[in-house]
C-alpha cells in the first residue's frame, strides 16, 4: 500500500512536470512567432547582432584586400 | 566541472560579462580596474585604465568592438576592446550603477545613483559602433524616477521597452522610444532591493535577483512572473544558461551582516535551478565571500562568478552536465527526434 502511495505521488510529480514543460514551450513558440512578426513589420533583421557582425567582417575583409594591393 | 581561478583584481568584483561569442570575459571591481580574460583558459588579455573610482558595471556591444563602463567617478566611458583606447567619457552628477547596450548596439542606457538632491535616473545615449567615429555628447533621453530609485535596467527585444528594477522591490516597464512609464509592479518583497536583471538570449524575458532571497523569471511584454526560485540567502545576481534550461543564482550574507561568517554559514555558493521546474539542482562552492555577480556563457560552454573575495571563477561544463535530463525532458526529446526522423523519411 505504501509502495502504491509513493508511486502515485511520483506519477503526480511527473505529470506536473510534463504540464510545466508543455506550458513553457507553448509560450516560447507563441512569443517567438509574435516577435518575429514584429521584426518583419519594422523591417528589422531576425538577428540584429548577426547582421552587424556580418557587416563588420565584410568591412575587415575589405581592409585586408587593400593591404594586399599596396 | 573544472574551475579556473582568475586573480587579477584586488577588491570585490561588481560585474562580469561574456561577449557574444563567449570567448572573452570582462570583469570590473571596486579596485578601479577593468580586466578582459580568455574564457577558455583564464589568461588575462589586458586591462583598461582611466576610471578614478570603483567601477560598478560594464557591457560589451554585440560585435565585441566597444566596451562601456560605469563608475563611482560619475562617468560612463567607452573603450576600444582591441586596443584598450578610451574613446569617450560622459559626466554625470552621481555614480553610474548599470550600463547596457541595446540588442543592435545603437543605444546605451545608464542608471545613475540617487544622492545629494539628485534623483535616480535612467539615461540613454546614442552609440556609433565605430571606434573612429565621434560619439555624441547629448543624452537622447532621461527618465527620472521620483518614487523608488532604479538599481538595475536593461533593453528588451526590439529595444521596445526599458525594464528597470528598483530599490523598493518593484519592476518598471518604460517605453523604449519616449521613456513613458507604462507599468510599475511590486514583484519582490517591499523594500528589498532588486540587485540584478539579466536577459534571455532573445530579450523576451529576464531574470531578477533580490535581497528578499528570491529570483524571478519575468516576461518583458506583460511583466508576468513566470517562475520563482527561492534561496536561503540574499541574492546579488542571477543568470539564464543556454543549451540547458537552468538558471544560476549567486549571493550570500555579507560579513558585516553576521557576527561570525564562515564559508558555510555565509552560503557562498552558486546555485543551479531548473528554469522550468523551479527545483534546485545543485550548488558550486569555491568563493570565500558572497557572490556579487554571475554570468552564463552565451554559447553554453561555461559560467563564471565574481566574488566579494576579489576572485573570478570560470567553470566549464562537463559531459554529465549536458547529459543530465529529467524524465519528462528526455521523453520530449525522444518525441522530437522521432518526429524529425519521420519528416526526414517522408521528405
Amino acid at each position: 500500500e505504501d509502495a502504491e502511495r509513493i508511486s502515485s505521488a511520483d506519477v503526480a510529480v511527473v505529470e506536473a512536470r510534463r504540464r510545466l514543460l508543455e506550458e513553457w514551450f507553448a509560450w516560447r513558440e507563441a512569443i517567438t512567432q509574435e516577435v518575429a512578426e514584429e521584426r518583419e513589420i519594422y523591417g528589422l533583421p531576425a538577428d540584429p547582432a548577426a547582421e552587424l557582425i556580418k557587416a563588420k567582417d565584410a568591412e575587415h575583409a575589405g581592409d585586408a584586400e587593400e593591404q594586399v594591393i599596396e | 566541472m573544472r574551475p579556473i581561478l582568475l586573480s587579477g583584481h584586488e577588491r570585490a568584483l561588481t560585474q562580469i560579462k561574456y561577449n557574444r561569442d563567449g570567448d572573452l570575459l570582462f570583469s570590473v571591481s571596486k579596485d578601479q580596474q577593468i580586466c578582459v580574460w580568455f574564457a577558455h583558459n583564464g589568461e588575462r588579455l589586458g586591462t583598461y585604465h582611466g576610471h578614478q573610482g570603483a567601477i560598478w558595471t560594464i557591457d560589451v556591444d554585440p560585435t565585441s568592438t566597444i566596451l562601456a563602463s560605469g563608475s563611482a567617478d560619475n562617468t560612463i566611458r567607452l573603450w576600444e576592446i582591441k586596443t584598450g583606447r578610451l574613446l569617450k567619457t560622459w559626466d554625470f552628477p552621481t555614480a553610474v550603477k548599470r550600463v547596457e547596450f541595446s540588442e543592435d548596439g545603437s543605444k546605451l542606457l545608464g542608471v545613475t545613483e540617487k544622492r545629494m538632491g539628485h534623483l535616480g535616473t535612467i539615461v540613454v545615449l546614442d552609440i556609433k559602433l565605430d571606434v573612429d567615429a565621434e560619439q555624441s555628447d547629448e543624452k537622447v533621453m532621461t527618465i527620472v524616477c521620483e518614487d523608488s530609485k532604479p538599481t538595475v535596467a536593461g533593453w528588451s527585444y526590439l529595444s521596445k521597452y526599458i525594464i528597470a528594477g528598483h530599490e523598493d522591490g518593484s519592476i518598471s516597464q518604460f517605453d523604449g522610444k519616449n521613456g513613458d512609464l507604462l507599468y510599475n509592479i511590486p514583484i519582490h518583497e517591499l523594500n528589498q532591493p532588486i540587485t540584478d536583471l539579466q536577459w534571455s538570449h532573445d530579450r523576451t524575458y529576464f531574470i531578477t535577483a533580490s535581497k528578499d532571497k528570491t529570483s524571478k523569471l519575468i516576461t518583458a511584454k506583460d511583466l508576468e512572473v513566470l517562475k520563482t526560485y527561492p534561496a536561503d540567502t540574499p541574492l546579488n545576481s542571477a543568470t539564464i544558461t543556454r543549451k540547458k534550461d537552468y538558471v544560476i543564482l549567486g549571493g550570500g550574507q555579507a560579513a558585516m551582516d553576521v557576527t561570525t561568517t564562515s564559508a558555510r554559514q555565509g552560503k557562498f555558493e552558486a546555485r543551479f535551478y531548473h528554469k522550468i521546474f523551479e527545483s534546485e539542482i545543485g550548488r558550486v562552492r569555491g568563493h570565500f565571500g558572497p557572490l556579487n555577480t554571475v554570468a552564463a556563457d552565451p554559447t553554453g560552454k561555461s559560467y563564471a562568478s565574481g566574488g566579494e573575495d576579489g576572485y573570478v571563477r570560470i567553470h566549464h561544463f562537463d559531459k554529465g552536465y549536458y547529459d543530465f535530463m529529467y524524465e519528462v525532458e528526455r521523453e520530449r526529446q525522444n518525441k522530437l527526434n522521432q518526429q524529425q526522423q519521420q519528416q526526414a523519411a517522408t521528405a
